[in-house]
């Protein structure tokens, strides 16, 4: 299996793709965009990341899309987002889908319901001492039913209060995980820091916003950012790669049109 | 088993606004969606093809925009879509609703079950799956919360009701309507929902199922609707929850479940 320590030393940036949603209506051209930036990513050599439902906003399954449209698997460029909001059948299935496929990277998150879509329960993994399935109890059950198959990381929130993020990830490192992707972070952060401190040897990646409209990222951090305040993503970037050169880089919402190719030399 | 699962395409709750002057839903605006409750009758009945085999069929009426619902029921596992769309069941009530769709399930042929969701969440009344057994002479069991094959020609149902539930069993042929907790509905893969968009949904008129045209529309519906009205709206509390923080944790889930907010 490869090793995650590697996307870090070879300057591999993590790139974030969103699959089409469930209530496209202009499902196959969605696909083509899909495909054209997955193709993208993997010419460039770096790692193609699928969201899994994000916002819980019902989408295709990575797995689904690059089987339906026969792209290519290199097991060090691509990870599968994989959250709890699935059926016990349709999360084995998954489960089953990237092992055949070859997909060996999942980053293991609780990720965000909606009405639509079905949360696992705690009896469908067989843990019968909580109330609700979080990323760990699935880290674990991963772990048990695909031993040795597949590479884990989990999410870090440096914006949760940090003793209960740290205990987390605490938990979450005890139940399998190998690698660490923070929530965006737009410039040097003190619970990224001392998660570096914490876990020296566990590789993480920062995940940098790449769009303009800094004010999206309100919900993830918990406090409301103005619609007109200016951010420059590239300038940001470049300050990550400063500012966190022990760690990789998980790059949401990139252009593909407008930055794709200005990305490709901030990495030395 | 053949399995004919009745759905129906109804404005999104959230998006749904009351014209002021005339009282009537705007439905210009709103998106439509697929009937809520009619997503657990189609995975009942696609969960009863997998275990028993056969074939699943969705029907709706409404109009042409209709057939979107049944490309979603292609997607999620029915094998075809019919749908009634003509004018003359424009301006159908319940009964006349249930007349055509009775009609069409004869044309059909050879149906053991047909599949309903409790009600519509526009009409909400709960009427058009019994109606659809009166017009057949068929057996029914409502509020369904669990169906299981006993054998051949029989199902075993659970019957949800406000004090718990009643086992009936079923003769088929029989129409059943069921609750939001039977089941899980799946999500459809991409497979699925590729397969949809090419899938030949059927188009059928009052002639194609031998409907009398003096039973459908508003010369078939013994309902008028004087008036409608927006519901009053909902007033809002707040409660303070006192105590230590592990009373207040533990109120606070109290009163949220007590909601089915958790």
């Amino acid at each position: 299996m490869h090793n995650p320590l590697d996307h870090i030393k070879n300057k591999i940036y993590h790139v974030e793709i969103l699959p089409p949603k469930q209530e496209s209506t202009k499902l196959l051209a969605d696909l083509d965009v899909f495909k054209e930036k997955y193709l993208r990513v993997m010419d460039s050599g770096y790692c193609a990341c699928i969201t899994d439902n994000a916002m819980g906003l019902m989408a295709f399954q990575g797995h689904e899309i690059i089987e339906e449209m026969n792209l290519p698997v290199h097991p060090d460029q691509i990870m599968i987002h994989l959250n709890t909001f699935h059926t016990k059948a349709d999360l084995d299935n998954i489960l089953r889908c990237c092992k055949n496929l070859g997909i060996e990277s999942l980053l293991v998150i609780t990720g965000d319901g909606s009405d639509r879509l079905p949360k696992l329960q705690p009896s469908d993994i067989d843990e019968s001492d909580i109330e609700a399935v979080t990323s760990v109890e699935l880290l674990r059950y991963i772990q048990r039913v695909y031993p040795d198959t597949f590479v884990l990381g989990v999410a870090f929130n440096p914006y949760e209060p940090s003793d209960h993020e740290f205990a987390k990830l605490k938990r979450k490192i005890k139940a399998g995980a190998s690698f660490i992707i923070t929530q965006p972070i737009i410039e040097q952060n003190t619970q990224v820091d001392r998660l570096l401190a914490e876990y020296p040897n566990i590789p993480v990646t920062v995940e940098a916003w790449m769009s303009k409209k800094l004010s999206l990222l309100s919900d993830a951090i918990g406090y409301k950012i103005s619609e007109d305040t200016q951010f420059d993503p590239i300038a940001t970037l470049e300050m990550l790669h400063q500012t966190y050169p022990q760690c990789g880089v998980y790059l949401s919402l990139v252009g593909f049109k407008t930055q794709y190719d200005l990305i490709k030399n901030l990495w030395i | 088993m053949k399995i004919v699962v009745c759905i129906k395409q109804v404005p999104a709750s959230n998006d749904a606004k009351i014209d002021p002057q005339t009282k009537r839903i705007i439905r210009d605006t709103v998106k439509s969606i697929m009937n809520p409750f009619d997503n657990y009758a189609l995975e009942e009945g696609v969960r009863l093809r997998e275990q028993f085999g056969g074939e699943v069929i969705a029907l709706t009426m409404g109009p042409p925009a209709a057939e979107a619902i049944l490309r979603e029921a292609v997607a999620l596992g029915v094998d075809s879509g019919i749908l009634l769309s003509d004018r003359n069941f424009g301006g159908s009530d319940t009964w006349a609703t249930s007349y055509a769709l009775a009609k069409a399930i004869e044309k059909i042929g050879n149906v053991d079950l047909v599949i309903c969701g409790k009600q519509a969440i526009d009409g909400d009344t709960a009427q058009v799956g019994p109606g659809i057994a009166a017009h057949l002479d068929w057996q029914q069991a409502t509020y369904l919360m669990e169906i299981k094959r006993k054998d051949e020609r029989v199902i075993r149902t659970k019957r949800l009701h406000e004090n718990g539930y009643d086992i009936c069993e079923v003769t088929l042929p029989a129409v059943v309507t069921v609750v939001k907790g039977i089941n899980t509905p799946r999500v459809p893969t991409l497979k699925g929902r590729l397969a949809s968009l090419t899938a030949d949904i059927m188009l059928w008129k009052p002639e194609d199922i031998d409907a009398n045209i003096e039973q459908l529309g508003l010369s078939g519906s013994p309902t008028r609707v004087v008036k409608t009205e927006p519901p009053a709206p909902r007033t809002s509390s707040t409660i303070k929850i006192e105590g230590t923080p592990q009373q207040c944790a533990k109120e606070l889930v109290r009163q949220l479940r007590l909601r089915s907010i958790v």
